[in-house]
């Protein structure tokens, strides 16, 4: 790009690095990181150490700034883009760099890695600040402000997450103790907590996204990575400070807290999804024609392909988890569900299971996969989603028991996640190779190629490369550094 | 192949090689500084050597360019997809891969993650620099020629052109069956030609006349229905086959303007056939669009208003006699209707009597409903007349005049509704072809619904005699579910010899009748199987509610229909617009309704 529009991006990059940087620095003073990144310069101040951070936390924001220069703006977008951004370079410069430079081998284990945890948690929220700084240094661009009623349907949105969270695991269970913290404390403190989480979460995702994207699908997996960095500034940083329990961001500390984890990421889809059907009520009963776009055709319309497309891929994918489940030996919990035991009823719970949400998927992500890539990318998210939903909340449910959240069932459970991801994948892949020859519908055949490419080049401009990136992160990294042994 | 703008693919591949290559390179020294080549946990291929490791590099590079192209201005996109891609890669690899071709059981265990995680690290730094390197090299290419970021310049062949012409069954089977074929296909284009916008699902139309389902609800708009297909509404001026021009004109007012085709499909449809009898063209209402269907409810409606007032005797039981000719399904489906739509509004009408009702079916036959078998007929025979339809079997009509109608007996009916269901003939355009033509004046076909000695011109539908094998020397009859598969396979032929393959010959049995005659009452034959009364009813309405094109529509008919058994039927007339001869283009339209 030339040197004009260079510097509309580093400017407002470089704000948002200083921004992230200060955030992330106040969290080093009580971890005392500030020695080692003094360590670059070779001395052991803190002071100096702060202001070295500073210095590389600035010059990091200007390269978030020219890396997201030509994707779309609002903070829906940059948010995301800052937290894969921050995620990566605490694989890169962490993890990687960081000894290289001060001389000491590079270590690429789960050891190092737990080591580096709260290095990781302070990574993400740099990057979650600088993207929002980020995008309001840069101006809004073509999303909507948020006024006072978008505001108010997030907040009854987040409030309706919550409650309807609560019916659904039960009042016996604490899982949405907005941190292990509040396990003790009497259930209307918990309660009134819990309100103010999802008021929180609900305006919190409002401001995001004043106008959530049409798509059903897209806007559920923003939720659930939404809902993970609830959970990192909530559960992991904010309330522990409230409480003045300090910084709880050593491994076994959130070890402990990963409890809570599924918890917010169903709470954060939950806002999500309630988020868009409460705006697209209000859109389809009180805005005309003329504020609907072109893809606003009608929750009736196509829809009846779209699931049945879902359908056929759901087999597809659930074929791919089949060979999963047999080999860890899943099925016949799965013919628990109704009450048999044979592995061949409980193959065919299982594929009725995934015929089902592969139908879902198909209503909920039409038309939103432009090439394999994204495909890849929804399904996989999909289904972790549908694992958090399914395989450690629902099935433990139906079968009689709670639900399974703490560490050490996540890292029992770690084969199905796996298995759900590559559901997901197969899943995604197939249906977008149904979809590819006929969407988008309204274009003649003449019109199509040019199209294609337009609209492919369009939705990257949105984050959801980045939503990907912090899905799978979630699922892959979050699980293993924390519920591996110590030491291991 | 594509004609997206952009870096042309062979330099993607090698930027994605290229940099596979570098980034292998930095991955596999660091890992080594680690001792991750060497011992248990290393991969097998490490053991090989470096040279291996980055061999395997290289082609991930390009795989990886191949799937996550270069895209303008998406460095971003292209990085993380390149992170995400590190995730994958891993999970194939590490996970599974690697523990099959060790022949250790796939357990995908936290602890095979757990030793496998440094690999993890190291795959998503090699995605990320594959994203980044991608797009520093595609983007400095395309920077240093940027000629190459327009697109190219479209080919000069110009795109094969399928008119298909007539929005019925057949035609829109075709477009249907075509934009399936051709799905990716961009060398092809396809037009669509049809006098209205929609597509008019024929069986329910005598349920419009009898007013129980709204006009709009059995009409599927073709852009819907068609989505790919270049719609033109217009009318069929003239068909030049030597010089393959199809001359279409708006509307009656503008220029007729020509249309090329390389193939085209004659899928006109019928017209009522009046046989020159004197009188059916200027006074019969005919059954054929939904101003027909529209039309007729609202003369009825309009005679049983008049009739309210009349004092003349005479008169009034003019007005109040249905006279339809034609004992098919047609005819006696709308019989029955028209039957229950004036008996269920007779309560608003203090001053008429049943008994001054008169329906009347002439048939030129001595059995109705021909193509079903003998026991059904009779059994639809004798249900009608229950109802108190009257019959005049094995009788033709002579002729029509405004207040009579006489038969080729001598009896007269005096009647001021006379409804033409009695026979159709193809499209009068056919006749200016230069084509062999059935005794019906339909176009002669051979088996694969191509026009007999032509490679380029198609028939379905009532234009078309299409020879049935099953029953040598006759050809297939002109129904609707012929008409829907002749066009499927005139689709799959049409495809077929755009790409080189072989016609396929039209086969097809019919699956089953199904008839209703008037309030829960029907009669079906499917397969063998014979169902009457309120089974083969509730069959009728199942079957074509499903055959309804379009989940909106049936929706709407299903309201419709449950609405129904709540609320009366409807009487309101709304007479259509007459518009002042000052208007520009206007012009005074004749009001049926009273």
């Amino acid at each position: 790009m030339n040197g004009a529009a260079g510097r509309a991006a580093v400017l407002p990059g470089a704000l948002a690095g200083l921004a992230g940087g200060l955030v992330f620095g106040a969290a080093m003073v009580p971890l005392g990181m500030l020695p080692t990144v003094a360590s670059l310069v070779r001395t052991d101040a803190a002071a100096v150490g702060l202001v070295v951070h500073l210095a590389v936390a600035v010059a990091l924001g200007a390269g978030l700034g020219l890396l997201v220069a030509g994707q779309r703006s609002g903070p829906g977008e940059t948010l995301f883009w800052g937290l894969a951004y921050g995620a990566s370079w605490w694989f890169l410069g962490s993890l990687t760099l960081l000894p290289l430079v001060g001389g000491r081998p590079v270590d690429w284990s789960v050891a190092a890695a737990q080591a580096g945890f709260p290095s990781l948690l302070g990574h993400l929220l740099y990057g979650a600040v600088a993207g929002l700084v980020l995008a309001l240094a840069r101006g809004r661009g073509e999303g909507a402000r948020p006024t006072a009623g978008v505001v108010l349907r997030g907040g009854l949105a987040g409030l309706a997450a919550v409650a309807a969270l609560v019916v659904l695991l039960g009042p016996g269970f604490e899982p949405l103790a907005l941190s292990i913290g509040m396990r003790g404390r009497p259930s209307g403190v918990a309660a009134a907590a819990n309100a103010l989480l999802g008021l929180v979460a609900g305006v919190g995702f409002a401001l995001l996204y004043p106008r959530p994207p049409a798509a059903a699908g897209p806007t559920l997996v923003r939720g659930t990575a939404y809902g993970f960095l609830l959970w990192v500034v909530a559960a992991l940083t904010v309330v522990p400070l409230l409480e003045g329990a300090g910084l709880t961001w050593s491994v076994s500390q959130v070890r402990d807290g990963f409890v809570t984890l599924p918890g917010y990421l169903l709470l954060g889809t939950a806002v999500a999804l309630l988020h868009r059907t409460v705006g697209r009520l209000w859109r389809l009963l009180f805005s005309g024609p003329a504020q609907r776009g072109a893809e606003d055709e009608g929750p009736g319309a196509r829809g009846l392909r779209a699931v049945g497309r879902g359908a056929v891929a759901g087999i597809a994918g659930g074929l791919l988890f089949t060979v999963v489940m047999v080999q860890i030996g899943f099925l016949g919990t799965v013919a628990a569900l109704v009450g048999a035991t044979s592995d061949l009823t409980g193959f065919a719970v299982h594929l009725a299971i995934s015929v089902v949400i592969g139908a879902s998927y198909g209503l909920a992500f039409r038309a939103q996969t432009y090439d394999p890539a994204s495909g890849l990318g929804w399904g996989a998210a999909y289904g972790l989603l549908w694992w958090v939903l399914g395989a450690i909340t629902l099935l433990p449910v139906l079968l009689g028991g709670t639900p399974q959240w703490s560490a050490a069932a996540a890292a029992d459970a770690f084969p199905s996640l796996v298995g759900h991801l590559a559901y997901g994948a197969g899943l995604g892949l197939v249906y977008h190779a149904l979809e590819a020859r006929f969407s988008p519908w309204w274009l003649t055949r003449s019109q199509l190629e040019s199209q294609r490419v337009e609209r492919r080049r369009e939705v990257l401009l949105t984050a959801a490369p980045a939503v990907w990136f912090v899905i799978l992160l979630v699922a892959l990294v979050i699980p293993v550094v924390l519920a591996a042994p110590a030491g291991a | 192949m594509a004609t997206a703008p952009g870096a042309p693919r062979a330099l993607e591949l090698l930027a994605g090689a290229a940099t596979g290559l570098l980034a292998g390179a930095a991955v596999v020294a660091l890992e080594a500084a680690q001792g991750m080549t060497a011992g248990p946990s290393a991969l097998p291929e490490a053991e090989l050597g470096v040279a291996p490791l980055l061999a395997l590099s290289v082609l991930a590079g390009a795989v990886f360019a191949a799937v996550f192209r270069h895209r303008p201005g998406g460095l971003a996109a292209t990085v993380v997809g390149g992170l995400v891609a590190g995730f994958i890669w891993w999970v194939v690899r590490s996970l599974t891969l690697l523990p099959l071709l060790a022949g250790e059981p796939l357990t995908w265990s936290l602890a095979e993650a757990t030793a496998a995680f440094p690999f993890l690290v190291g795959d998503l730094l090699f995605g990320g620099l594959l994203g980044l390197g991608l797009h520093a090299f595609v983007s400095l290419y395309l920077r240093l020629r940027p000629a190459a970021a327009r697109a190219p310049e479209p080919k000069g062949r110009p795109p094969t052109r399928v008119v298909v012409l007539g929005g019925g069954f057949g035609g829109v089977a075709v477009a249907q069956g075509l934009e399936r074929r051709l799905a990716g296909a961009t060398g092809v284009e396809v037009t669509l030609v049809s006098d209205s916008n929609y597509l008019l699902f024929t069986p329910m139309l005598a349920e419009v006349a009898s007013g129980s389902l709204e006009p709009r609800h059995i009409s599927a708009p073709l852009r819907a229905a068609c989505p790919r297909t270049v719609l033109r509404r217009a009318q069929v001026e003239g068909i030049d086959i030597s010089a393959r021009t199809v001359w279409l004109r708006e509307t009656a007012t503008d220029p007729a303007v020509p249309l090329l085709y390389d193939h085209l499909v004659l899928a006109l449809g019928g017209v009522p056939d009046y046989r020159a009898i004197p009188g059916l063209a200027e006074h019969a209402f005919a059954l054929k669009t939904l101003e027909d269907a529209a039309g007729l409810r609202d003369h009825l409606i309009g005679l049983l208003e008049r009739a309210d007032a009349e004092t003349n005797v005479e008169e009034r039981r003019r007005q109040l006699t249905v006279v339809v000719t034609g004992g098919g399904f047609a005819g006696a489906e709308l019989v029955a209707e028209l039957f229950d739509l004036v008996h269920g509004v007779l309560h608003h009408y203090p001053h008429l009597e049943r008994g001054e009702l008169r329906f009347v079916l002439v048939h030129s036959r001595d059995r109705i409903l021909p193509e079903i078998s003998d026991g059904l007929a009779a059994y639809a025979l004798a249900k009608l007349r229950d109802k108190g339809i009257e019959f005049r079997l094995s009788r033709r009509v002579a002729a029509l005049d405004p207040e009579e109608v006489e038969l080729d007996d001598g009896e007269r009916l005096s009647t001021r509704t006379l409804v033409w269901t009695a026979g159709n003939r193809p499209h009068p355009l056919l006749a200016d072809l230069p084509f062999t033509r059935s005794r019906a004046g339909a176009v002669v076909c051979d088996a694969t619904t191509q026009v007999a000695d032509t490679s380029s011109v198609w028939a379905v539908g009532d234009c078309a005699a299409i020879p049935d094998p099953d029953a040598p020397g006759t050809d297939y009859p002109t129904t609707a579910q012929h008409a829907l598969r002749e066009g499927a396979v005139t689709a799959v032929n049409i495809a077929g010899t755009l790409q080189g393959r072989p016609a396929r010959p039209f086969r097809y049995r019919s699956v089953g009748m199904l008839v209703v005659l008037g309030h829960q009452q029907a009669v079906a034959e499917i397969r063998g199987l014979r169902f009457s009364g309120l089974t083969a009813w509730l069959l009728w309405r199942g079957i074509y509610l499903a055959k309804l094109p379009g989940l909106e529509r049936k929706v709407r008919v299903l309201l419709d229909w449950t609405l129904d058994l709540f609320f009366p039927r409807d009487i309101v007339v709304v007479p259509p617009a007459r518009r002042s001869a000052d208007l520009p283009g206007g012009r005074d339209q004749l009001e049926r309704a009273a």
